[in-house]
């Protein structure tokens, strides 16, 4: 086991140098916006052009570039300056990255809790009318873009602008002080983020649930005489949700970067909303920052997911 | 010595994103709820939220450019002139004592500074007029990076490349604290006074800037010393705790401003600026339902319909200063050819590329350059423009094709209509309302006959990798702009169309490649002038540029101010933008 994840551990250091290489090369060699030019203003010279570009090592050749900014991000991790408001990259990803995680493992709880529930019901109702309802609101969920749900939301549920003033509105995650006052002007966009993924997990569980529910030892389970409601949790519930729980890692790291859209309608300052606010400006060294945080992220969950999937089958060890 | 009764002028560049400084409005100091002055009807007292689409580019006096930053700048800073919300043309004395004094050989400028303006924590010391003069010296430096020297760089000594610490100027002189004395190499001291409501004529205080200075760059930005009625919200050493780049700016009261110093009243208490925020329907919705909100910038287009009809007392229509355009590309075929350009000039439909930026609401239809109350507006032709010119007249708004079609036969295309083989390139931005405009501008060539390839990028690469490079060859830029940076004729047209500044590697501004020797001859002759020969000048330059077909101005811009019910709200035409000493709660 020790030397299964010494293992993981080398090739997740590996990749994280591969997608460093990878984003200096996509950022550095495409086309993209001149960071000297969009620093320099509208009317610039030449000659503050040049400038710029000496102050941010755009002058060097490539290969130097790589070397200064590989030097800064594994011996100083330094992420560098914006190039627009020459604020340092990392003050700005470690200011923003709670938040994000705020928002995702709350998201994360929500549709977990609410996907096993779901399934569940549908799975041992088969066929019901709480089956079908259940199942065609996760086709909804699955169905609507996060984007225009939040909207919805908002314009319904939201204490400022919406119908029925029930929730705090876009924004107010930011004047909240405290662990539960934060929760609950998040609540809305944890359901929003949370609705599509508890969708899919409650589809998931259901055929999952259904497929263990004819097992043998299901099976021999009732012959034992145990309650019904204990062969469906001990039992079924408790193998069906295995691969649930596998992939559930992974989609937090994933989501990590995929939040932004929430992060937009309700104005949270997440990472997610830094990195497209850096790529609305061309702000090159933010972009570059977090992707590579955002990256690392979901190599570091997968590598926490290959470990406890080889914790829970030895078989993956070898 | 000569004593400016009066400043003429005004100007500088924006984009779709992010209008540089300024721009000139008549009626936007008054609310627009009540019709009464904003002085009338405020109060003192209370916190306002604005809900800004944007951030500051930087909050350092010396590096900032953009409206925002200026409008954060205005509110914590003093600079030597600036504008009141009720005169867009007319600066009044700031920091400054009285107006500028300019020799009689324009060559020498003087001004007086007023005695006892004191810094906001921690400097806490009095301004001396080697503040200033250590702020313009800074300025040049790269570490600082300050982005139009090009209205500056005529002072005696100034360098003329950035430099790469901070270097004495020897044509300023500060004979005592109260005095501050520019040399300039030129006659130029009716624009140069003008400048000075740029932001760079904020003080800064050496022994306490030069450290950070001293880095490169310049960290400054988080520790400005402030002499405006308001401060963003600072520490004991002076760092600005209030300044979140990208999502907060805090802004509360100077304990050291004196009142009797200034003529803002800086009504509220305080405010906080949520930057980059959010969805633009969602702010615009809060804004209008909430209370003490202000939305910094333009709403969606389907909250524009609903203010205009529903809600009309919670918006005002405020003039930036500035055109948008189209230009042709003088270098590239068959744009090289002065009828061509006529004939497109001719056929363009202004009112299309107008509606696709959001229709009336955004701005008046062009006739010429130089927009509706700037010095020169008049002398150039006003609304009407220059009647005598066929192909780009107040008539012929929706596009005329039997005009174009006169040129086009000129041109030598008998038909009435481009039937050359070249096909043009066109770039524009990828999100509207750029995307629609570049849209529009292929339509308008397309049905004049032209093959086009239309390119959209995102924003800031139309100009950085696209427009502003001359060996890319764009024909037609999708949608330029150009905003005053002060109001003077001169600087709406000389960065734009002055042949000898054309730079042929990047960051190039003259898109449409205009290198007239006529035209540069006559700016370098107006650039001298003064009073209203100046005005008369420039008119007739603006003229020149439309008879070089240069490019197609499509509307005099305007921005749209959102405010909550129960906000007096009071725009700077300055910068097009709220002004937030001004601004009270009802």
């Amino acid at each position: 086991m020790a030397s299964y994840i010494a293992r993981r551990i080398l090739w997740t250091i590996l990749l994280l140098l591969v997608i460093t290489a990878v984003t200096f090369l996509i950022f550095y060699v495409l086309p993209t916006a001149d960071p000297a030019a969009l620093r320099a203003g509208r009317d610039p010279s030449p000659d503050l052009i040049r400038a710029i570009k000496h102050q941010l090592g755009l002058d060097q050749s490539l290969p130097q570039q790589y070397w200064h900014y590989t030097d800064r991000l594994f011996f100083h991790f330094d992420f560098g300056q914006s190039f627009i408001n020459n604020t340092s990259v990392k003050s700005l990803i470690f200011d923003r990255l709670p938040n994000t995680i705020f928002l995702v493992v709350g998201a994360a709880v929500i549709w977990f809790t609410a996907g096993v529930v779901i399934g569940t019901v549908s799975a041992t109702r088969r066929g019901s009318f709480a089956d079908r309802f259940l199942m065609g609101g996760a086709l909804i969920a699955i169905s609507a873009p996060v984007y225009w749900m939040g909207l919805v939301c908002l314009y319904l549920f939201a204490d400022d602008i919406g119908k029925w003033k029930i929730f705090p509105g876009s924004g107010s995650y930011q004047d909240a002080h405290g662990f539960f006052e934060k929760c609950w002007t998040l609540l809305l966009p944890w359901m929003v983020l949370a609705a599509a993924f508890a969708a899919i997990y409650a589809r998931l569980l259901r055929s999952n649930l259904l497929e263990t529910m004819s097992e043998d030892y299901i099976r021999t389970a009732r012959a034992k005489g145990l309650k019904e409601k204990r062969v469906i949790v001990r039992h079924g519930l408790r193998s069906a949700i295995t691969p649930i729980v596998t992939v559930l890692g992974l989609d937090i790291g994933i989501l990590m970067g995929g939040a932004i859209l929430t992060e937009t309608v309700f104005n949270i300052d997440g990472i997610g909303r830094l990195s497209y606010d850096a790529i609305q400006r061309g702000d090159l060294a933010t972009i570059q920052g977090t992707t590579i945080v955002l990256a690392a992220g979901v190599a570091i969950m997968s590598l926490v997911v290959d470990v406890l999937y080889a914790f829970l089958d030895p078989r993956v060890r070898y | 010595m000569l004593v400016v009764l009066a400043f003429v002028i005004a100007a500088c560049g924006g984009d779709d994103n992010n209008s540089s400084s300024t721009g000139s409005t008549s009626g936007a100091a008054a609310d627009s709820n009540n019709g009464k002055t904003a002085d009338a009807a405020a109060r003192k007292g209370g916190t306002v939220t604005m809900l800004a689409a944007s951030d500051v580019d930087y909050v350092d006096p010396g590096h900032t450019y953009y409206t925002f930053g200026e409008m954060v700048t205005l509110a914590t800073n003093r600079p030597l002139y600036s504008f009141k919300p009720d005169d867009a043309n007319k600066p009044v004395p700031d920091l400054a004592d009285g107006e500028p004094q300019i020799s009689a050989d324009k060559e020498t400028v003087t001004v007086r500074i007023k005695p006892g303006i004191k810094y906001a924590p921690p400097v806490n010391r009095a301004v001396k007029s080697a503040d200033v003069k250590y702020a313009f010296e800074r300025f040049f430096s790269v570490n600082v990076g300050g982005q139009y020297a090009t209205y500056f760089n005529m002072i005696k000594g100034a360098p003329q490349k950035p430099t790469t610490g901070v270097k004495p100027i020897s044509g300023i002189e500060t004979p005592d604290d109260q005095t501050i004395v520019f040399h300039l190499t030129r006659p130029t001291g009716v624009p140069f006074s003008a400048a000075l409501v740029m932001p760079i004529s904020v003080p800064v205080p050496e022994e306490y800037a030069k450290p950070f200075d001293a880095r490169n760059p310049s960290t400054y930005n988080t520790h400005v010393a402030f002499t405006g009625p308001y401060m963003i919200k600072n520490n004991a050493s002076g760092s600005l705790t209030g300044y979140k780049p990208g999502k907060s700016i805090t802004i509360v009261r100077n304990p050291n401003w004196d009142a009797k110093t200034d003529y803002r009243p800086a009504n509220v208490d305080g405010y906080l600026l949520r930057t980059n925020a959010t969805d633009a329907n969602v702010s615009a919705r809060q804004v209008i339902d909430g209370n003490s909100m202000l939305l910094d910038t333009n709403p969606p287009a389907n909250i524009l319909k609903e203010l205009v009809t529903k809600t009309k007392d919670q918006y005002l229509s405020v003039p930036s200063g500035g055109y948008r355009y189209f230009p042709l590309n003088l270098e590239v075929r068959p744009f090289d050819n002065i009828n061509v350009r006529k004939a497109v000039m001719a056929g363009f439909s202004r009112n299309a590329a107008r509606l696709a930026r959001g229709g009336k609401y955004v701005g008046d239809i062009a006739t010429h350059w130089l927009p509706p109350n700037f010095p020169g507006f008049d002398q150039a032709g006003g609304y009407k423009g220059f009647p005598d010119i066929d192909f780009f007249n107040a008539n012929n708004e929706d596009g005329d094709m039997t005009v174009a079609a006169k040129y086009f036969k000129a041109a030598g295309y008998p038909s009435g209509r481009y039937t050359g083989s070249e096909q043009l390139l066109v770039v524009g931005a990828n999100a509207d309302p750029g995307k629609a405009q570049a849209e529009v501008a292929t339509a308008q060539l397309q049905k004049m006959g032209f093959r086009v390839r239309l390119r959209l990028v995102p924003q800031d690469a139309v100009y950085t990798d696209w427009c502003q490079v001359p060996s890319k060859r764009v024909a037609m830029c999708g949608g330029a702009g150009w905003f005053k940076d002060f109001a003077d004729p001169q600087s709406m047209l000389e960065p734009v169309f002055k042949g000898s500044n054309i730079n042929r590697q990047s960051g190039n501004i003259n898109y449409s490649m205009l290198n007239d020797p006529k035209v540069d001859a006559a700016m370098n002759k107006a650039a001298l002038a003064a009073g209203d020969d100046r005005l008369r000048q420039w008119a007739a330059i603006d003229k020149m540029i439309i008879e070089d077909a240069a490019g197609i101005p499509f509307i005099w811009d305007k921005t749209t101010l959102v405010r909550s019910k129960n906000i007096v709200g009071v725009a700077n035409p300055y910068i097009a933008l709220w002004d937030l000493s001004y601004i009270s709660i009802k």
